[in-house]
């Protein structure tokens, strides 16, 4: 039993704990109310037929099949780990390179960290319309405007399905890679510049402290955000359902975003959207299963 | 002397700049930084100058810069749209979040880190869970319990949503944990009762993780968007985020406006922001990386 819990024993250690609990209680039910019941709910739901928000009928897997029949499935599958793919590309390294550029710089760091971090305290929604007038076509594009200062002439971006989920990821990455930046900087902050010198003495040149000493420190913080943004990243969805509708043609359509189409696109078809929250759920515990098993190897290594 | 050695914690120490290619690489360094910032705020800058462009102009110029800085455009599309009413609606429903946030957040985190009752490791390692649970996977359950119990077009579900954070809850319990425990034997000892503990004791001396965490509330509720637009629309509550969503769903609104409601839309963020970048920029990064 803990120090603490000890001095606020009252009449005994019964009466005590239940005080406490009473203290933990408003934040339990809202817990279980808003995050717990749900989660589970939303496995129930999607063995049901529902009628607006009433369970009509249990029926079995019936949602999994229809919903994982429909091309549009099978479509949202391929482009969700088709988001996750090029955010890995576009956005992955390059935080990590931003942190050790700013964590360089001497004078002005203040104002890089600044102007890194700023397009992620904008709403997310703002951000994906004000992107959208970056790459809308035609010539007042913003994007149009700047290349046909170089003599390009004007294109178009989000009706050309291969380019579509790149640009969704690049705006992503706008947004966030700045913040992801400052916390790979925390992690760099933990390594004793002394430990520079160091190796310097024992003649390292630049780039060799860079591998051998800032590598190492922030591989294990790496492997974290690496996970991480794969998780985020396999739940994308209001960005393509405002830029482009899941268009052209379904080519940017993501899982989640189908789920929102069963559930508020009109058919309010609450079980089927549940199925697909739940197959998405799944398919992140296995990744997140796979990662633990290989994160505890390598840890093993270490 | 002591400034620079304060200056240089990176990988290339004062010593290495005696060597040209460093210093040349240093130039590309500093290059680099200042495209990513040119990058990281143009697409602000842009928008609110298109902001000032009429419809007219903002479909045929192909011109960044608007023909005049007049705000006219601006207080046309403010009143046009009744946007005062939105700007106080977010400002209710952040406000109410923020007390949720601090309030219910917080006193789960007090019991789970200094009270901590018989069987309550269990919760703990469920908030800890929830952690990897996506919010957005069970909006529509959660949808349909607010539903049911008649909760739809108010701002409570809003607000009692930001008292379930685990996120939230995580790092006032690391916060917690780190407390002396001396101060708050001293307050039992004075007749203080474990509440009265929480609210006079724990809370003046957590003020850091309040201050973060409100930061980080009020960011999130102002931005927030799914959930209100399901439980607001149509109604007469609906909050900035959920006008500019309708927008641009229902591309009821022309092209030019649209860029002023964004516009409007960032404006509290970014104050925000330029109030708070200290604690932003440097503190939360520190705590958010535990968590």
């Amino acid at each position: 039993m803990n120090r603490i819990t000890r001095h606020f024993r009252g009449k005994g250690m019964k009466m005590q704990d239940l005080r406490s609990w009473l203290i933990m209680l408003p934040g339990l039910i809202l817990m279980t109310f808003f995050v717990w019941e749900p989660l589970l709910e939303s496995i129930r739901m999607s063995l049901y037929k529902t009628e607006n928000v009433e369970l009509v009928e249990f029926v079995g897997l019936k949602n999994f099949i229809s919903v994982a029949g429909k091309t549009n499935f099978t479509q949202a599958l391929v482009n969700t780990f088709s988001y996750t793919f090029w955010s890995l590309v576009i956005g992955f390294l390059l935080p990590i390179i931003l942190a050790m550029l700013i964590g360089e710089t001497s004078r002005g760091k203040g104002l890089f960290r600044t102007a890194a971090y700023l397009p992620n305290m904008l709403p997310g929604l703002a951000v994906i319309i004000l992107w959208s007038a970056f790459f809308s076509g035609g010539k007042t594009g913003v994007l149009n405007i700047i290349l046909s200062h170089f003599g390009v002439s004007a294109q178009t971006y989000l009706t050309k399905a291969n380019l579509v989920i790149p640009i969704i990821i690049t705006i992503a990455t706008w947004k966030g890679a700045g913040a992801t930046a400052l916390i790979y900087m925390a992690g760099m902050a933990g390594v004793n510049s002394e430990l520079y010198d160091a190796a310097a003495i024992d003649g390292a040149n630049v780039w060799q402290r860079v591998r051998h000493v800032l590598v190492p420190a922030i591989k294990k913080l790496t492997w974290t955000m690496l996970i991480l943004q794969i998780i985020s990243v396999f739940q994308i969805m209001y960005e393509p359902m405002v830029l482009t509708k899941g268009g052209p043609d379904n080519a940017s359509l993501s899982l989640m975003q189908l789920m929102w189409q069963y559930a508020f696109g009109g058919s309010m078809d609450y079980g089927k959207a549940s199925a697909v929250a739940v197959i998405v759920t799944a398919i992140l515990l296995v990744m997140t299963a796979v990662y633990s098993y290989f994160n505890r190897k390598e840890s093993d290594w270490d | 002397m002591r400034k620079k050695m304060r200056q240089r914690t990176g990988v290339i120490r004062e010593y290495d700049m005696h060597s040209v290619s460093v210093r040349v690489w240093y130039a590309v360094i500093y290059a680099l930084c200042i495209v990513m910032g040119i990058i990281a705020v143009f697409p602000l800058i842009w928008v609110v100058l298109a902001g000032f462009k009429d419809l007219k102009e903002f479909m045929s110029s192909t011109s960044l810069l608007p023909k005049s800085f007049s705000p006219e455009q601006f207080k046309k599309t403010w009143s046009q749209l009744g946007l005062a009413k939105n700007y106080l609606n977010s400002f209710i429903s952040v406000a109410g979040s923020v007390v949720c946030a601090l309030l219910f957040n917080g006193l789960l985190g007090y019991g789970l880190s200094i009270l901590k009752p018989k069987g309550c490791g269990i919760v703990k390692k469920l908030v800890m869970l929830s952690l990897l649970v996506p919010a957005t996977i069970s909006i529509v359950p959660l949808f349909m319990n607010i539903q049911r119990l008649g909760m739809g077009n108010s701002f409570l579900p809003l607000w009692l949503s930001y008292g379930a954070n685990a996120m939230y809850v995580v790092l006032f319990i690391q916060f917690f944990e780190s407390l002396p425990v001396s101060m708050i034997e001293a307050s039992r000892i004075d007749g203080c009762s474990a509440l009265q503990t929480f609210f006079r004791i724990v809370l003046p001396l957590s003020k850091p993780i309040c201050a973060v965490i409100t930061i980080f509330a009020v960011n999130a509720a102002w931005s927030d968007f799914l959930l209100p637009y399901l439980v607001l629309r149509g109604g007469q509550l609906q909050t900035v985020m959920v006008r500019l969503f309708v927008f641009s769903t229902e591309q009821t609104v022309n092209a030019d406006t649209m860029m002023r409601s964004v516009v409007f839309s960032m404006i509290p963020p970014i104050i925000l922001f330029i109030l708070f970048q200290k604690q932003l920029t440097e503190n939360n990064v520190s705590v958010g990386i535990k968590g």
